[in-house]
């Protein structure tokens, strides 16, 4: 060896010979290989001793090679002879740190130029074990390590330590399979490896990145290219994942038909792939390339890509875990894919994404959309224009026919200009839509605003498709600006539809968490000129006739369900035939549940099918589970409140007493009704 | 049939809804919304899941009032993952309650008072063996 050797500081040997048995030991408190770090090693104990000095004692406090460290080595050899150019050992052991000690032999020819060593930690089994044969001669020397049945645990103890612990905590394993080595005095300059490795365990000790009972073979070489300037190492590598499963945090993978072959170099900076192949049983086969910084373990680029994968393995497998607790926690796609993926210097540059015939479902009713055909490309300067076609699709329970999505894309921002969703017989138009990642704040997501229009929509087919009521009319309307900034959607301005040959105004609309567990949403509805005819007779309440006003003022609904509400309606004001069936007047006096009275001229009330009135009146205040009712505000009662107001003959006047009911109670009295497809009024 | 997992989470609900809260003696821990109503159903739904992860010391309740994966080695690998959606989940469930209980009584600023002490309660009535984060954010075992 050409390296000088510094010893540092203090050093000695001691021969002592006080008694029969000699005894050499030698003590080095510091020892570093010169003019290179490679090799260190701190606290040095080396005795021999003995009948014949054949016992010998190694200890080593630290040893550092190449950065690694190992600390508390220690190898003994109750055997140990020197003797013709021969040394050899039996029945060594070596141990570090906690480690199990390891049965080790040796024996080393000076004159033969060989080396053969064991490692056998299970004597009984003659062929398991580590041996490690090598020669040399000339300017080269080459090695084989064979193992059968090697335990990986055994080799716990022997792992180097970073930063104190062993990495990974907890390693288990058998391995069969043979490495060659060859090199020169310069060091090793070709590795192959040939093994099988079974039932093979890891974890680290928080748990989340484990593995069990894995199989995996995996065929390498190396060989070490170039002149001293541009020397690197040359390798290919397959590995096959036979069986096992790994959890990852988040994803947890069953191995089975999965497929890894690369081919690169390795210099003192990169690690580079220039070829490699992923097969993922489910999923597809993808081409990649990149390199990886040395130093920092970084991703330094990726080249990406597969055509034809399946999108349905895409999604459960690999995106599934990380969309845990959002909307599209049960997302379920098909089709297939393609993907190019361009990673430079650490940074995203390019993303392109094809997909064919594909369909998403959320899996929960919210939507689905089917017949996507898109290609849609992203880089991460200047303008890229995606196009996206849907054949169908359904928001909840609406359909929507085919849609043609001009999505323009500049770096993380997406922009449509103006976009059209058939609805029905009608059509949603969008424009204006702007979306990017939330950027002040302390909201996470992202957020988004639009503006539109509803052109008219027939509310038979509208109700057809909720499964409500049927109803007739149109609905449509502008939808003034829309946004939603991560947590909140938020309406500026007042959504106007035409229904019931009125007017409804939807304003102050809000909706917090709307795809959340909890959403809730607060909305001001005001109502002008509603036709009672179409309305009764839509709900099937008994039929009344003339014009109504309503309002219902501070709508908060929690799930969907209104918590809370100021509601109010009272006759429009102008001229119009106002009329009222007997069935009607029934159905608002049992409104108000068995304590409520209706003040009916009984005694000649069953002669006639129909009654004038001048006004009706009623109102509601929603709190806590209570509606406080009340009638016409003018009209005031001393016991009760008046809910129809008498006028023409023969004329009716309907006066509720009961001010507090039961929402729900409210709410189911009031589907009786309306579901009763035949109301036969009772006279008592 | 009683369910004694049941009945023990009702008894825990109970015990915070009476209890008053240190500093803020007007807020009210029992306010019923639709919104806390619903919040306690699912929570109590999947207590009754947790419960054997919280026994086998796998998730632990952390001193910010919400539960976190102790030690995954105590799951087999293929539960780590639902386990983890399970925790994700309720401290969903966790967050919006205390801020629901807060905007309820009308102080959405008492937010962290609550979490806080629902915290605490939660620690004090865990069961004996089930793991606890210490105020220094160690695992302690009850």
């Amino acid at each position: 060896m050409r390296k000088l050797v510094k010893i540092l500081p203090s050093f000695f040997i001691a021969i002592s010979s006080a008694y029969a048995e000699p005894r050499i030991t030698l003590s080095i408190d510091d020892f570093q290989s010169i003019g290179s770090p490679a090799l260190n090693s701190k606290d040095i104990h080396v005795s021999l001793t003995g009948p014949r000095a054949s016992v010998l004692e190694i200890k080593l406090g630290e040893i550092v090679v190449q950065g690694t460290s190992w600390r508390n080595l220690r190898f003994s050899c109750g055997d140990f002879q020197v003797a013709g150019g021969v040394v050899q050992c039996e029945g060594g052991t070596l141990t570090v740190s906690a480690s199990t000690p390891l049965p080790v032999a040796f024996k080393f020819s000076a004159t033969d130029k060989t080396l053969d060593a064991q490692i056998k930690p299970t004597p009984n089994e003659a062929s398991a074990g580590w041996r490690l044969s090598a020669r040399w001669g000339g300017a080269g020397w080459e090695g084989q390590l064979t193992v059968a049945e090697g335990q990986l645990g055994h080799l716990e103890g022997l792992l180097p330590t970073k930063g104190g612990e062993a990495v990974p905590s907890s390693t288990r394993g058998k391995v069969n399979g043979k490495f060659k080595l060859s090199g020169t005095a310069d060091g090793m300059a070709e590795i192959t490896a040939n093994v099988v490795v079974n039932e093979l365990a890891f974890s680290d000790a928080s748990g989340l990145h484990a593995g069990e009972n894995i199989g995996i073979e995996v065929n390498a070489n190396a060989m070490q290219v170039g002149r001293r300037k541009d020397r690197r190492w040359e390798w290919q590598a397959d590995a096959n994942w036979l069986r096992g499963e790994v959890f990852w945090q988040p994803l947890y993978v069953v191995g089975e038909g999965y497929r890894f072959s690369t081919e690169g170099d390795l210099d003192d900076n990169l690690i580079r792939v220039n070829k490699g192949k992923l097969s993922l049983k489910d999923i597809g086969e993808m081409d990649f390339a990149g390199a990886i910084d040395r130093s920092t373990a970084a991703l330094h680029d990726v080249d990406l890509s597969g055509d034809n994968l399946e999108l349905a393995g895409v999604f459960s497998q690999v995106l599934k875990p990380f969309l845990v607790n959002t909307p599209f926690a049960e997302l379920a796609a098909e089709g297939r894919a393609g993907i190019q993926w361009r990673f430079r210097n650490g940074a995203h540059q390019s993303i392109n994404l094809h997909l064919h015939e594909a369909a998403l479902d959320d899996g929960r009713g919210s939507f689905a959309f089917r017949g996507i055909n898109a290609h849609i490309p992203w880089q991460v300067q200047g303008l890229t224009q995606a196009s996206i076609s849907v054949r169908s699709g359904q928001f909840g329970k609406l359909p929507i026919g085919e849609v043609h999505v001009p999505l323009q894309i500049d770096g993380p921002n997406f922009s449509i200009a103006r976009m059209v969703v058939p609805v029905l017989d009608g059509k949603l138009t969008l424009e204006d839509f702007n979306a990017s990642p939330q950027v002040q704040g302390g909201l996470k997501g992202w957020q988004w605003q639009f503006n539109g229009a509803l052109s008219p929509i027939s509310m038979q087919k509208l109700t057809e498709a909720l499964g409500t009521q049927s109803m007739q009319g149109t609905l449509s309307g502008e939808i003034p600006g829309v946004s939603y900034n991560g947590s909140t959607i938020e309406v500026d301005g007042a959504l106007l539809f035409r229904v019931f040959d009125g007017t409804v105004k939807l304003d102050n609309l809000k909706v917090l968490d709307p795809l959340g567990a909890a959403p809730s949403l607060m909305a001001d509805l005001d109502m002008r000129n509603l036709d009672l005819n179409q309305l009764t007779g839509t709900f099937s309440f008994g039929s009344m006739q003339g014009r109504i006003d309503a309002s219902v003022k501070g709508l908060e609904l929690f799930d969907w369900k209104p918590v809370k509400f100021d509601a109010s309606l009272r006759s429009s004001e102008g001229d119009y035939p106002r009329r009222i069936s007997q069935a009607a007047v029934q159905n608002i006096s049992s409104l108000g549940g068995s304590g409520a009275a209706a003040a009916i001229q009984r005694s000649f009330l069953h002669f006639f099918e129909q009654f004038g009135y001048l006004e009706i009146g009623w109102s509601c205040s929603l709190r806590n589970g209570i509606c406080r009712m009340g009638g016409i505000e003018s009209e005031s009662l001393p016991h009760g409140y008046l809910i129809v107001k008498g006028g023409g003959i023969p004329a009716i006047t309907v006066i509720g007493y009961n001010r507090n009911v039961d929402w729900d109670e409210l709410v189911s009295r009031l589907q009786r009704i309306t579901q009763a497809r035949e109301i036969k009024p009772v006279f008592h | 049939m009683v369910n004694p997992l049941a009945l023990s989470r009702y008894i825990l609900l109970m015990l915070l809804a009476l209890m008053p809260l240190a500093g803020h003696t007007q807020a009210n821990i029992e306010i019923d919304t639709p919104a806390i109503i619903s919040l306690e159903q699912r929570m109590q739904q999947r207590h009754n899941q947790l419960n054997t992860y919280y026994a086998r010391g796998a998730v632990g309740l952390t001193r910010d009032g919400l539960i976190a994966m102790r030690d995954a080695n105590e799951l087999p690998l293929s539960a780590r993952q639902s386990v983890n959606a399970l925790i994700a989940a309720e401290n969903q469930d966790r967050n919006a309650l205390y801020r629901e209980i807060a905007r309820a009584n009308g102080h959405p600023e008492w937010e962290a008072d609550i979490r806080s002490t629902f915290a605490q309660r939660w620690i004090e009535l865990a069961r004996p063996g089930w793991w606890y984060q210490s105020a220094s954010g160690s695992w302690v075992r009850k």
